[in-house]
């Protein structure tokens, strides 16, 4: 038994490969993740919702698919790439919207009347919508996971008889979140609106009077986070390939995870926490068992705030009263 | 002169509660106004209301002969009023010099922002040197600086300060009524809330005593310097 072990801890190849799976699916975790920081950071609510927005964003994107006549059995063997193209860049514009404009509206109907309520209002109105979303997704595509149309090829780009994979799923993955990250990044850091995002999350009244319309902002704010899950759903479903209305659960909780490992709030942390988690997924399901996932990530969420409770890069400044 | 800003019979709260019940006040143009009174008595509410943050229940708040009570927050601060709040309310995470653009929110004049930022870092110089720093390490002086500093990059025509002075060092507090006394010899409009009341009735023109939300009196800044309720409740004489 134990030289076999040897021989598989120490498999460069296999390492590497868990790596790549690991930051993959880390990536998702992180833009999903991203969406519970940004509306923590701005109005301190723990969007409990999030991951099932996340889940209807993969609704609408095989209801689109269906559009294109590409969800029925053999159908993607006989579709032109031509199709299959159209199919996901309507899905890349209309889920985000979808996803954008509806978390803004439940802002506007839900949280915002609570805006100077004890936070445990909000909250559990949050967790109400949640299982409202649930309700919606199950409506709308069934009690059963449902098999997404697995339309990218998974062929190796790094060569057919490679030792490591590295595939165009893997590139799609990669391909949309860090480019979003990155424009995130430009537009929190650089621009005037996102800017006046971070001064309404750091103190909102200060904000106030300084002429930002802070409601405008907070606004905005559900509007990206919501976008960015709409995007994390349709690369999800084009990754994964099976969607259900209980997909949002966990995917949610590990993106929350990720977030508060991250230091909640804190935008690059996020990215860093959903990477994180996705690695010690990949590792603990590759070298301890996938029944253990789940274990294994929250040990180590727990590990890691114990010795850092604001998370790995939260509160990096102390504020001087 | 003509009154810059007039508060009428002001009530404004929280919850059920009305912190202020009947405050009438007034600046002119060119004036220093200073706003004393104990802990509690509502000079931190009067600001709030007036800068649109806490809203008026009852009253009128009249800007340049605008009322300006119902307006919102930020559309207040574009008509020419900011404020420096009590306990600076520094952005910490943001740097000094992203504190100062945050002040020019409401313009979009991009050379005269600039031009403006050179002006508070020739104010205050220790901004400058720091321009790179997250806000939330400066020490509270310098915090106070920056306060008032980002304030005047909205480029208003009245000026409010809630306790500039709150936890300073002695010569930091007198620097920063220099700087007060310049502004306003520069031609702007300051209303001055302060828990020191002799150095604010000093610098000021005129002065109103705040007492649980109410205005108590009202005169000259030197008249109220040698009353003796003011002297005995005010000034621990
Ligand atoms: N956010 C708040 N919520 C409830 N009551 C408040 C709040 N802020 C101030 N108050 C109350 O309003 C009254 C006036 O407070 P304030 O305007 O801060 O006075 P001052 O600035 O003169 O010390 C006080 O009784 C205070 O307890
Ligand atoms: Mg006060």
């Amino acid at each position: 038994m134990l030289p076999i072990l040897f021989a598989e801890a120490f498999n460069w190849t296999n390492l590497q490969q868990q790596c790549i799976t690991g930051l993959t699916s880390g990536a998702l975790i992180a833009l999903i993740a991203l969406g519970y920081t940004m509306v923590y950071g701005i109005v301190e609510l723990i969007n409990f919702a999030h991951g099932d927005l996340f889940m209807l964003g993969s609704c609408l994107a095989l209801t689109i698919f269906t559009a294109f006549g590409l969800a029925q059995p053999g159908a993607i063997d006989s579709a032109s790439n031509v199709t299959i193209l159209l199919a996901i860049a309507c899905c890349l514009v209309a889920v985000p919207i979808f996803c954008a404009g509806l978390n803004r509206s439940v802002d506007y109907v839900v949280y915002r009347p609570l805006r100077t309520a004890p936070r445990l209002a909000p909250l559990v109105s949050a967790i109400g919508v949640s299982f409202i979303f649930m309700n919606i997704g199950l409506f709308w595509v069934g009690p059963q996971d449902v098999n997404f149309p697995d339309v990218i090829q998974d062929r190796n780009l790094l060569g057919d008889d490679a030792n490591l994979r590295f595939t165009l799923k893997n590139l799609l993955v990669v391909g949309v979140t860090v480019p979003l990250m990155i424009a995130l990044t430009v537009f929190v850091k650089f621009t005037s609106l996102g800017k006046a995002m971070r001064a309404t999350a750091q103190n909102p009244t200060a904000a106030r009077l300084m002429g930002i319309n802070t409601e405008f902002v907070i606004g905005t704010t559900f509007l990206v986070g919501g976008a960015l899950a709409g995007f994390g759903s349709v690369v999800y479903a084009l990754y994964v390939n099976t969607i259900s209305y209980q997909m949002g659960f966990q995917n949610g909780l590990y993106a929350f995870t990720a977030a508060v490992l991250g230091g909640i709030g804190n935008i690059p942390g996020a990215v860093l926490g959903g990477l994180v988690i996705g690695l010690v997924q990949a590792l603990g399901t590759a070298y301890i068992g996938a029944t253990w996932t789940s274990a294994i990530v929250f040990a180590v969420l727990i590990v890691i705030l114990v010795f850092r409770p604001s998370g790995l890069l939260g509160a990096r400044v102390r504020e001087k009263v | 002169m003509a009154a810059i800003l007039t508060i009428d019979k002001l009530r404004a709260g929280y919850g059920p509660i009305d912190a202020l019940h009947d405050v009438s006040l007034t600046v002119e143009a060119g004036e220093i106004v200073a706003m004393i009174g104990a802990n509690g008595a509502g000079k931190t509410s009067t600001l709030m209301s007036v800068s649109g943050v806490l809203k008026a229940r009852a009253g009128s708040i009249r800007f340049q002969g605008q009322d300006i009570a119902k307006l919102p927050a930020h559309q207040i601060v574009k008509l020419g009023l900011a404020q420096s709040p009590e306990g600076r309310k520094i952005f910490p995470r943001l740097t000094v010099l992203e504190n100062l653009q945050m002040g020019a929110f409401t313009r979009n004049d991009a050379p005269g922002i600039a031009a403006d930022i050179e002006k508070a870092f020739a104010m205050f110089p220790i901004l400058k040197e720091r321009r790179g720093q997250a806000g939330g390490l400066l020490s509270g002086g310098q915090q106070q600086m920056l306060a008032i500093a980002r304030a005047l990059m909205a480029r208003p025509k009245l000026l409010m300060l809630d306790e500039p002075s709150l936890g300073l060092a002695p010569q930091i507090v007198v620097q920063i009524f220099d700087v007060i006394k310049d502004l306003n010899k520069a031609g702007m409009s300051i209303l001055l809330v302060e828990q020191n009341a002799r150095m604010a009735l000093r610098v000021a023109h005129r002065g109103y005593v705040l007492e649980t939300g109410r205005v108590t009196m009202s005169d000259a800044a030197d008249k109220l310097l040698v009353d003796p309720r003011v002297r005995a409740a005010y000034l621990g004489e």
